[in-house]
């Protein structure tokens, strides 16, 4: 009995030495002030899924692309791709799916301001870079049309002019999504 | 070098936009309680601005990311076409166009505008025809090549008088030359094996200033500012680089006059980083010189070169971090429900049993 006594007094002390707010319930007023955060809880908890489902969507893409050959591949040189095409040239109207999407894109560069209302001076080097690497190659593409270059020849450097015009898109579409976050 | 960084990047792209997007949404959702403490509010705002200003920096990071893989992909096959004796390392002036021969046989006809090139910026069109630049008539044999031979003549950054015939109408347009990206190899100390090759141009830019926001000004903004003309700074580079101040008005880099803030960008980009330069620029309504230093890149030796045979695989560098997920309000404590009457009782009577 004596035992027992004791450790009820101990049980009561501890109760007693505990923070009043934590075993306190709140009024209705209190309760009513915390259930109107809830909706901006909710938001949050909203846009968590939205980026959780982003990633998801992104790793599938990236999955799907490696699965498909887009991966990792050994680069070759320049000389060898045009060997290669030398041997089996492409007909002039047949376009690789990256030259098909390059002028679906220059279209869409086409019809865009010049520059966003406010420029980021890191995201306009990297526009400003692509634009260069493309202007030279379609400086490329002149001289070797005028040496009358045989068409593998053009059709390396088409290639490489499509696979930048995507590149630009892609980053004058994150300048885009950037401004209208703005 | 694989194309699998572009993607990875790419996807980085798309989680960071995503992330932009989702935050905007929060604030707009997050209907400001009239009970909320108006503090609370302005934290949880910041909070948000803040995690926007990041995701920002990471669509930046990794559009960067892009252009810098991608330049480095295609260099090798621009390499191999490149007349060095004849181009030089530096690159010469372009305007930006593909051309090809008429049916005619009077003029060069465009094939392609560049994107966002001089040409571009000029007026130039698909399907135009070259028949003169800077006052030479381009006729007979070979056109286009003889477009390119009159603009071997001409240097970066000056201005080429360009005729074209438009529908069978002829008009005259003026376009800014630019010189070609040229090459430039850098050594990075913390780069196994050593020799990076690094964009020449516009990518040389790096560190606070790439944070750096400029506007053009409109008539309205510049009469607010002070100043008719010239690029209005939104956000100075944080660490005081370029001197530079919130509000300022960039009226001229060593003497050129930005017309956008793309054209401001692109003359900082014509500077190598540690270069001296002075700014003309209008603050609180005082014009005044600054002169001042482009951001050095951290320990790095440049080495001109042209010879292929130096490019290396670049080990990738560190892809920017995703963005931490937002902190979860915690959801409201459920009230304890009151004692039932007699309970203390049953207790001590189990207790005793």
């Amino acid at each position: 009995m004596h035992t027992e006594l004791e450790h009820s007094r101990c049980v009561a002390r501890l109760l007693r030495e505990l923070p009043d707010d934590a075993g306190r319930p709140y009024d209705w007023h209190e309760f009513q002030r915390r259930a109107q955060g809830a909706p901006a809880a909710a938001a949050r908890v909203a846009g968590v899924r939205a980026l959780a489902a982003a990633i998801v969507i992104a790793l599938a893409v990236l999955a799907t692309a490696i699965r498909l050959g887009a991966g990792p591949r050994p680069p070759h040189p320049p000389a060898a791709t045009v060997a290669a095409d030398t041997a089996a040239p492409a007909a002039a109207g047949d376009a690789s799916p990256a030259e098909r999407d390059a002028a679906a894109a220059q279209y869409w560069l086409e019809r865009l301001p010049r520059e966003p209302a406010v420029v980021r001076v890191g995201t306009r080097a990297a526009v400003e870079t692509l634009e260069d690497h493309i202007a030279q190659v379609d400086d490329l593409l002149t001289t070797e049309r005028a040496g009358s270059a045989p068409a593998a020849r053009l059709r390396v450097l088409q290639r490489e002019r499509a696979q930048l015009v995507n590149s630009l898109v892609q980053v004058r579409y994150a300048e885009t999504l950037a401004d209208a976050t703005r | 070098m694989s194309r699998c960084p572009l993607i990875l990047t790419w996807s980085l792209v798309l989680m960071a936009g995503a992330a932009a997007v989702s935050c905007r949404p929060t604030i707009a959702l997050a209907d400001p309680p009239a009970a909320k403490d108006s503090a609370d509010r302005a934290a949880d705002e910041a909070k948000l601005d803040e995690q926007l200003e990041a995701a920002r920096k990471q669509l930046d990071a990794a559009a960067r990311q892009v252009a810098e893989l991608t330049a480095q992909l295609s260099r090798p096959v621009i390499e191999s076409f490149t007349d060095w004796d004849m181009d030089g390392m530096h690159g010469r002036a372009i305007i930006g166009v593909q051309l090809e021969a008429t049916t005619g046989g009077q003029g060069a006809r465009v094939r392609e505008v560049s994107p966002g090139g001089p040409a571009a910026e000029a007026g130039i069109r698909t399907g135009d025809v070259i028949v003169a630049v800077n006052g030479t008539e381009v006729k007979g044999e070979n056109p286009a090549r003889q477009v390119m031979r009159l603009m071997r003549g001409v240097k970066p950054d000056s201005k080429v008088s360009v005729r074209v015939l438009h529908d069978g109408t002829s008009h005259d347009f003026t376009v800014v030359a630019r010189a070609a990206p040229g090459y430039f190899f850098a050594e990075f100390p913390n780069f196994s094996p050593g020799l990076m090759p690094e964009a020449h141009g516009p990518l040389l830019l790096h560190g606070s200033v790439m944070d750096m926001e400029l506007a053009t000004l409109t008539p309205q903004l510049g009469r607010y500012f002070g100043s008719d003309k010239g690029v209005l700074v939104v956000r100075a580079p944080a660490d005081g680089a370029l001197k530079l101040e919130d509000g300022d008005v960039i009226l001229a880099i060593d003497g050129r006059q930005p017309e956008s803030g793309s054209h401001a960008t692109r003359i900082l980009a014509s500077y190598q980083p540690g270069e001296k330069l002075t700014l003309r620029i209008v603050r609180m309504h005082k014009t005044l010189d600054v002169e001042t230093t482009l951001p050095a890149r951290a320990a790095h030796k440049h080495v001109a070169t042209g010879e292929s045979h130096l490019h290396r695989v670049v080990p990738m560098p560190p892809l920017p971090q995703v963005m931490p997920l937002p902190q979860v309000a915690p959801l409201p404590p459920v009230a304890p429900l009151p004692p039932v009457p007699g309970a203390d009782k049953t207790m001590a009577l189990r207790d005793q049993a």
